[in-house]
């Protein structure tokens, strides 16, 4: 028994006798027969015992708060595409009636202010960020993209100034000392009708009173739980099909911007809209004005504009907790990773401790032995 | 023969059924719809709007949007609505309340005119109480 423990007795011996020298020493890493496992390579851990039982229990703690927010985000979700399901009704109504009225009003000559496309001097940028951090990039994502569509801007040459939704965007351009109209502190958890009110507001004032003469909306599309997207929708003017030029071109972002753009889903509810449009086209040479064409597209306009930042928020929280979901999950995968890692080597530390102690004590009882 | 009528905002879809008459506040005064109406589109105010079922009157607060009648179906669409049955008496005096001051607080033009609304706004979601 002690013969084939003697071969290694040495290498432990001395391991035991300099940890007991100084216990803050490392330990484990020493290559032992068995220890083939990468994390002897990778990670070289370098406390004590001690240190090594307090970083399992911070880490520990750590991975149930990250989990803890993984699961709630994940809840919230839910709750966010059920709000965006719900609005689809209302903005599908809208959209249908609008296009009819249109159709009944290019007869006439109506001068709608809020379809008013004029050559663009000033160009109004409305970002939406998120309001709470730990949500990986997403944040960043939106406010670089802010940043390089107000660079293409000041290259073509016209002006812009920045409408801010949301805390993590208000610091950021707070921070950069830009020409800023209004900054919104995002109301509450749940994008409302009343915030959204808020921001049309804001955004008709400026279009109507000239002060700018396009309004864009830069926000995350939420394109699936892992993907989001960041988008520069053209808010004002509406224009019947999506173009809106410039003294020199197209200043619309690539993308989809069709005059009434529906839902993330977009082959999905296009296949809708069409058939409800065939469905209703019998009403619409029926149809009376209550009263004048301009009073009813007055009341209408704001709806609409309503409904889609609306939409731009609620699908903004989308992705940022979809983000903040796929964020936290990987954060406790990592912490589930490390402290496995520690308590391995803890574990060695442990039991090296342990062995060096018996070995001690045995050899203090040998050498008594053989001295009687 | 009834009407079926949906009262849509843009959170939800807050009445979807049939009911037998309607009296609208528009901005053109209120009207009256029965079943066989002729097909109209008007703009709503901010006012009440008050549905029969089973004889039974409802009222329900609307903030300003645009309706359709057309063939029997009434589609009504607000920036939010809210019915009398759901608002809080206490809540309601007190946003009055708070309104009112606001709007004697209210300077320039923009002010005036977003107090003015809020005003109307409050001022609806009480007589919807008090009308039931």
């Amino acid at each position: 028994m002690w013969v084939s423990a003697k071969s290694s007795i040495s290498n432990i011996s001395l391991l035991s006798f300099r940890s007991h020298q100084n216990p803050f020493l490392s330990l484990p890493h020493i290559s032992l027969p068995h220890s083939h496992s990468q994390s002897s390579q990778k990670t070289q851990v370098y406390c004590g015992i001690r240190e090594l039982r307090e970083r399992i229990d911070t880490i520990k703690n750590t991975q149930k708060i990250t989990e803890a927010m993984k699961l709630v985000s994940a809840a919230r979700i839910r709750r966010a595409q059920e709000a965006v399901i719900n609005g689809r009704p209302f903005s599908e109504a809208l959209v249908e009636m609008l296009y009819n009225i249109n159709e009944q009003l290019q007869v006439e000559d109506i001068d709608v202010p809020l379809t008013n496309v004029r050559p663009v001097k000033k160009v109004a940028i409305v970002v939406i960020t998120g309001d709470r951090g730990l949500c990986g990039g997403f944040n960043n994502l939106i406010i670089k993209k802010a940043e390089t569509r107000m660079a293409e801007l000041k290259n073509l040459g016209l002006d812009f100034t920045v409408i801010s939704v949301g805390k993590k965007g208000n610091s950021y351009f707070r921070r950069r000392d830009d020409a800023l109209v209004d900054r919104f502190i995002e109301g509450g958890t749940f994008p409302t009708t009343k915030d959204a009110q808020a921001i049309a507001d804001d955004v008709f004032s400026l279009f109507v009173t000239e002060e700018v003469d396009k309004v864009e909306l830069v926000y995350a599309k939420f394109v699936s739980l892992i993907k989001s997207d960041p988008v520069i929708h053209t808010l004002l003017p509406l224009s019947p099909r999506g173009v809106v030029s410039d003294v020199n071109g197209k200043c619309v972002d690539a993308m989809e911007d069709e005059f009434f753009r529906l839902t993330t889903k977009e082959g999905k509810l296009v296949v809708e809209r069409d058939s409800v449009r065939t469905k209703r086209e019998a009403l619409s040479p029926l149809l009376q004005f209550e009263q004048d064409p301009v009073q009813i597209l007055d009341a209408m306009m704001p709806l609409y504009l309503n409904s889609q930042i609306l939409r731009a928020l609620q699908e903004s929280l989308a992705s940022e907790l979809a983000a903040r979901m796929n964020a936290m999950s990987n954060a406790s995968d990592n912490a589930v990773e490390l402290k496995k890692t520690l308590s391995m080597a803890y574990n060695r530390a442990r039991q090296a401790k342990i062995t060096g102690e018996l070995l001690e004590i045995v050899a203090g009882a040998e050498a008594l032995r053989q001295l009687d | 023969m009834t009407l079926n009528l949906c009262v849509l905002t843009p959170n939800r879809i807050v009445w979807d059924s049939e009911v037998k008459e309607i009296i609208l506040s528009t901005n053109s005064g209120q009207i009256g719809i029965l079943p066989n109406h002729a097909p109209i589109a008007t703009a709503v105010d901010i006012g009440i709007l008050r549905i029969c079922l089973n004889d039974q009157w409802i009222t329900m607060a609307l903030m300003g949007g645009f309706a359709r009648i057309g063939n029997n179906e009434i589609t009504i669409l607000v920036n939010d609505a809210e019915k009398g049955s759901d608002i809080d008496p206490q809540e309601a005096q007190q946003t009055l309340e708070i309104a009112e001051a606001n709007l004697s607080k209210a300077e320039g033009k923009r002010q005036t005119i977003e107090a003015n609304l809020a005003l109307r706004r409050a001022r609806t979601r009480v007589e919807a109480i008090t009308m039931i």
